[in-house]
């Protein structure tokens, strides 16, 4: 990916950004998935972890809500290259003079920022339904972790869509990949719990450092340096994602114009 | 005698053809993906929930929750795909046109979700056993074979419902998903349902699974198959309930159609 794209066709990402959310927002698989799942979630884990006490109820906002981003990641942003080419839209885009990766960009940006719905909602639900007091124990620094998590989801869905459209063998466990992170990721329940061999794996899912982070700055009051520590392992992951990213979008492309066969199934 | 056998036949001929025409395109891996893969690490992440929130000793409790749970995949998304099958497929008109028995056709698309169901559940407990050392030594191993089948069978019932809301909805994939996580609540795999507000309470008994669950449990624990024959008879009850229920639908569906031509509207 050519990252002075970005700041070029910053428009453009706006636009597609839009668009798409305007085109999700009536898309009743996207609301269950960014709202109802999310929401579900949120009241199993409130009724489960009810005897740890109220300080838990943000917890399992924060992590409900990082449930409804991963899933919206993998099935809306994962599917973003691939929902072009079920509406026969994928050519158009790939040989107008726009980049392709800034248009994911954007459809990626929207996901991600719709998918902060989750938390809001699961916010909505513990205060109001089961009548917890909720406050940000970091509010500033919540904040920031916000930004860079969305930043850091961002670039994975911008690797992830592209593997999905080239290699369906990948895309054919896109089922299964939902819970995994989930639990690999310690959204809700830390990663102490799980077997020490997989530890590694989750050291490797930029979710993880947004869950680390975004668990540390609004439950616990967590030190200055493990959330900086947190922050960079993100944007090192982003980096790293981009980098992996421009090169899958090089050979999608090359496959879509050389070959030819980026519409056959 | 003959229009028994030809029933039968139509019966059987219905179910398989359905379960392939919802499977047999997939690839394997797909399959073992979203039918074992997905249940299984579905199951696995409420029961660290589940252990993280009341001890590492409750493990069976959500272990079998969770593994009877995964009976819903086939009773709620693979019957409902089945019954709402013929209108995606454009093969409703044929089906509503023919002189077959309904009764045979509907209840049909259940069956062989129902064997599905009960090996998945089969596999879950299996890994629950070599994975999250679930205790099954005081099991009456028959028994709970019974439990399994019942309760799939309560839920496809359920699933047959779904099946024929199907037929009136676009947005089926949006029901079924919130039906499937509303049952994770209300069915007592993840929370004691005593625990619940009342209101939940009462949703609750009305629901498949719920008595399913609750029966498990109790065989597990080392409770007889007679100790426990109360909750299956009303778990077969609900069942039939929620099939009937959908048969009804379905017939009423079908005059309507035909009357108004709405068919293929929905």
């Amino acid at each position: 990916m050519n990252y002075s794209n970005l700041f070029k066709y910053w428009r453009t990402v706006l636009v597609v950004a839009e668009m798409s959310i305007r085109m999700q927002m009536n898309d009743a698989f996207v609301l269950f998935a960014i709202v109802f799942q999310p929401m579900i979630i949120a009241i199993l884990a409130l009724f489960m972890l009810q005897g740890k006490g109220a300080d838990y109820a943000m917890f399992v906002v924060v992590g409900s809500g990082l449930t409804g981003l991963w899933s919206s990641l993998l099935f809306v942003s994962g599917n973003s290259i691939n929902v072009e080419r079920w509406t026969g839209t994928l050519e158009s885009l790939v040989g107008m003079p726009t980049p392709f990766d800034v248009i994911v960009f954007g459809k990626n940006l929207a996901n991600v920022f719709q998918s902060l719905l989750s938390m809001v909602v699961s916010y909505f639900l513990a205060a109001l339904l089961f009548g917890y007091s909720l406050t940000l124990t970091q509010p500033l620094l919540f904040f920031v972790t916000l930004l860079l998590s969305m930043f850091a989801f961002i670039c994975f869905g911008l690797t992830i869509a592209p593997v999905f459209v080239m290699y369906r063998s990948v895309q054919q466990w896109q089922n299964a990949m939902e819970f995994p992170v989930y639990i690999l990721c310690g959204f809700l329940f830390p990663i102490a719990l799980l077997p020490n061999w997989s530890t590694p794996i989750s050291y490797l899912l930029p979710p993880y450092w947004a869950a680390i982070a975004l668990h540390g700055t609004s439950t616990a009051v967590m030190p200055f340096e493990q959330i900086a520590f947190a922050w960079g392992m993100m944007l090192i992951f982003s980096l790293v994602d981009l980098v992996i990213a421009s090169q899958l979008f090089k050979i999608m492309l090359y496959k879509a114009r050389v070959d030819a066969t980026l519409d056959v199934d | 005698m003959r229009t028994i056998r030809k029933n039968f036949r139509l019966f059987w001929q219905g179910t398989l053809l359905s379960y392939r025409a919802l499977f047999a395109w997939l690839r394997p891996v797909t399959y073992m993906a979203s039918k074992i893969f997905m249940p299984l690490a579905q199951m696995f992440f409420f029961v660290f929930l589940g252990t993280y929130a009341s001890g590492k000793d409750t493990s069976d409790f959500y272990v079998i929750g969770n593994a009877i749970q995964i009976t819903s995949i086939s009773g709620i998304f693979g019957v409902t795909m089945s019954v709402g099958g013929d209108r995606d497929a454009g093969t409703l008109p044929y089906l509503f046109g023919t002189p077959a028995n309904r009764f045979m056709i509907f209840f049909g698309r259940a069956f062989m979700h129902v064997i599905d169901g009960a090996i998945g559940v089969v596999i879950a407990l299996t890994w629950g056993v070599l994975l999250m050392g679930l205790d099954l030594s005081h099991t009456d191993l028959p028994a709970l074979g019974l439990t399994i089948l019942i309760t799939t069978f309560s839920t496809c019932g359920l699933g047959l419902l779904m099946g024929c809301l199907s037929l009136l909805t676009a947005n089926v994939m949006f029901v079924n998903n919130f039906v499937y996580f509303s049952l994770l609540i209300f069915s007592g795999a993840n929370v004691q349902i005593s625990t619940l507000p009342v209101w939940m309470q009462i949703v609750s008994s009305i629901l498949p699974l719920t008595r399913g669950i609750a029966a498990s449990r109790a065989l597990a624990a080392g409770a007889s198959l007679t100790d426990i024959s109360v909750l299956l008879i009303s778990e077969i009850g609900i069942g039939l309930t929620y099939g009937f229920l959908g048969y009804f639908l379905f017939s009423w569906f079908e005059i309507q159609a035909k009357r108004k031509g709405t068919l293929e509207t929905v």
